[in-house]
């Protein structure tokens, strides 16, 4: 309770609360402030006027403007929210579940498994991030151009479930399999902070009386794990999912923007940034390409670090002002 | 503490070991045919001819032979002559860049590691100034404002602050142009009279006496170094700040407080050497940082260096090129994190002496 009123009176994070909110409040109204033209199938997929493929300024029609291939920007950054809503919640609670899998199993049994487990830590920490998630994605999409049935084809099918409310009995959407294979590549190397701070408290909370208690009557080593560390180890993992989630949507961005990611004239603000780059020489004349999926970026990260900022003075004092956890 | 270093450099054939078989992980989802990219220059579109180097190469194996055959090299058995093994620097070949993907991180790792080089002064300068600045006037409006100017700058994307530098200063002014060079620039360096000591443009032109290449060079580095730049000043001054607030309340700055001493020498000359000790650690980050960033910053300025090949090549899913860069950053990324081990081991007279 201390924490929540703590993040509603301080002015930095409840601009961010504000911002969340009329995210929030865009992605569920999407339907009714940018509705999607009657003959769609996907309303992810952003209408197009034309085929034409210089980008026209902002118009009566086209609030935003169009970008290149005349896809309408303001739908765009409408329906990007919910897409970037999903994918970063989405990669968050996949992150931060191995992360705390895998840390607070090498922390409470100790040894040869924490031995084990904290240099395969360090091995995919090894990989510069955004390298890495190239990498993988790259290979992963080389897997699944092949459509092969497999663990793989498995794994994206429940990321499709979660992210998109697929219905689990028909093959993945191809456009919904390049997202899912963008968001996987990220998990693969997202979950670390959170294994190596879990591991860390949980060795502190681990010394404190109350678990010698817990243990003198009797109480299993399930039982002490999941009723009694966890959840006192458990805020720090909030302070880096909040900071985080801007971080994944961010780097999902990036993905996009190189032509990873969302696949084109998709409602995805990276994917819209990745037209800007044929028409560099004429950015002067064509700011809107940038600026609205830009802002509507800045914003949406903008708001997470500022909750996740406050979030990390109010729930640790003693990590007031230090590095953001990379 | 020593021991700690002592440890970091046992560990590192382990996690060296690790990469390579993470990254022959990888390989191994690839079939067959796509692996032959890492024996062959070109890959023949006739299936018989395929068939017959996947035996030669012994592409079906066991996959812990085929670990060992691509990280030693592998002896061709009608020829003799050894080929492949990442080990002995083969890392197969680029279809992206039409040469050995070594060959093609030999020629662009000199324009990152300009690009890189540049970045380091102003990074390193602007974040810890500002870092300590922050730290001196701890909680007042400075600080504020220099905290929410950092969280603001954490949260916009580097491809989006590139453009926007892109579209003012060089769509609007035309003051500084994507790209590495000017074509007149670049005719000259490629000309015989141009001698290529390093290959960092700046560093030959200086060395060539040629201040107006020099000069070009520099007009198209501004803008792809002030994105590096602004990615990683806001690491910098976090952590110098907390280190500065830490080393202000030790007892030894009161005492040369009490002496008199300005303030001024105070905190920038007590003060500072010591605090700037632990901001040596996120090194480490500052690497990877640098190496995430170059890959956006290159390609929004169209700039030819390692991190735009990597997105060039894995936009066209060549594989086997995006593996050998990342296998390559790594190692370098492995052994920056340890040079920084032991330079703060070296550095703090406290760890030395333990």
């Amino acid at each position: 309770m201390k924490v929540i009123k703590k993040l509603f009176s301080n002015p930095t994070s409840l601009i961010g609360i504000l911002l969340l909110l009329a995210f929030a409040v865009i992605a569920v109204l999407a339907p009714w402030i940018a509705p999607p033209p009657e003959n769609s199938r996907d309303p992810y997929m952003i209408p197009r006027d034309g085929f034409g493929s210089a980008p026209r300024p902002p118009s009566e029609e086209h609030r935003f403007g169009t970008t290149e291939g005349q896809y309408d920007i303001y739908y765009g950054v409408v329906w990007g929210t919910r897409t970037a809503f999903r994918v970063g919640v989405v990669i968050t609670i996949f992150t931060a579940t191995i992360g705390l899998a895998i840390g607070s199993l090498a922390a409470y049994y100790g040894g040869l498994l924490d031995e084990v487990l904290m240099r395969i830590t360090e091995i995919f920490q090894a990989f510069p991030f955004l390298l890495a998630a190239i990498t993988l994605s790259s290979v992963l999409q080389t897997v699944y151009g092949r459509g092969e049935a497999g663990p793989l084809m498995f794994l994206a099918k429940v990321l499709a479930v979660l992210t998109f409310g697929h219905n689990p009995s028909q093959p993945v959407d191809p456009i919904q399999l390049q997202i899912v294979t963008g968001m996987l590549a990220i998990i693969s190397f997202g979950w670390m902070t959170y294994a190596r701070v879990i591991r860390g408290n949980i060795l502190t909370v681990r010394e404190l009386e109350y678990v010698l208690a817990a243990r003198t009557v009797g109480a299993s080593n399930q039982r002490i794990l999941l009723r009694h560390l966890l959840p006192n180890s458990i805020f720090p993992v909030l302070v880096i999912a909040s900071m985080n989630t801007g971080a994944y949507v961010l780097n999902f961005a990036a993905l996009s923007f190189l032509g990873l990611g969302a696949q084109r004239g998709y409602a995805d603000w990276g994917q819209m940034i990745n037209f800007a780059r044929n028409w560099i020489p004429s950015l002067a004349d064509h700011w809107h390409i940038v600026i609205y999926p830009g802002v509507a970026i800045v914003l949406f990260v903008l708001a997470w670090n500022l909750v996740g900022d406050v979030l990390r003075d109010v729930l640790d004092p003693r990590m007031r002002g230090k590095g953001n956890g990379l | 503490m020593l021991s700690y270093i002592v440890r970091r450099l046992l560990i590192l054939p382990i996690l060296a070991t690790g990469v390579t078989v993470f990254v022959f992980l990888l390989i191994s989802m690839l079939t067959p045919y796509e692996r032959a990219a890492l024996y062959v220059q070109d890959v023949p579109k006739r299936q018989g001819a395929l068939d017959r180097l996947i035996e030669k190469y012994g592409l079906n194996d066991p996959i812990h032979v085929q670990y060992w055959h691509w990280l030693m090299g592998q002896k061709d058995p009608d020829t003799g002559e050894v080929k492949g093994g990442v080990l002995r620097g083969d890392l197969g070949f680029s279809q992206t860049g039409s040469s050995s993907v070594a060959a093609v991180i030999g020629r662009r790792l000199p324009a990152t590691a300009e690009l890189a080089l540049w970045s380091a002064v102003p990074m390193i300068g602007i974040g810890v100034w500002l870092g300590v600045v922050s730290a001196v006037n701890h909680n007042k409006l400075t600080d504020q404002l220099l905290r929410v100017f950092s969280i603001v700058g954490w949260s916009i994307p580097a491809f989006v602050f590139g453009l926007l530098v892109l579209m003012i200063f060089y769509a609007r002014l035309g003051w500084f142009p994507p790209s590495r060079l000017s074509n007149w620039a670049l005719e000259v360096v490629q000309s015989g009279a141009f001698t290529r000591y390093t290959q960092i443009n700046t560093l030959d032109a200086l060395l060539n006496l040629r201040f107006d290449i020099f000069l070009d060079g520099l007009k198209h580095l501004i803008l792809p170094v002030t994105t590096l730049t602004y990615l990683n000043w806001a690491l910098m001054l976090r952590v110098t700040r907390s280190s500065m607030l830490e080393t202000l309340r030790q007892d030894y700055i009161t005492t040369a407080r009490s002496k008199g001493l300005a303030e001024r020498v105070v905190i920038w000359k007590h003060a500072v050497s010591n605090g700037l000790i632990p901001v040596v650690t996120i090194g480490g980050l500052v690497l990877i940082s640098l190496l995430n960033g170059v890959v956006i910053t290159e390609t929004v300025f169209n700039y030819p260096g390692m991190g735009s090949f990597l997105a060039q090549a894995a936009l066209s899913l060549d594989v086997i090129s995006v593996l050998g860069v990342t296998l390559f950053s790594s190692i370098i990324l492995l052994c920056g994190n340890l040079f920084v081990d032991v330079l703060y081991g070296f550095i703090d007279p406290r760890i030395r002496l333990h």
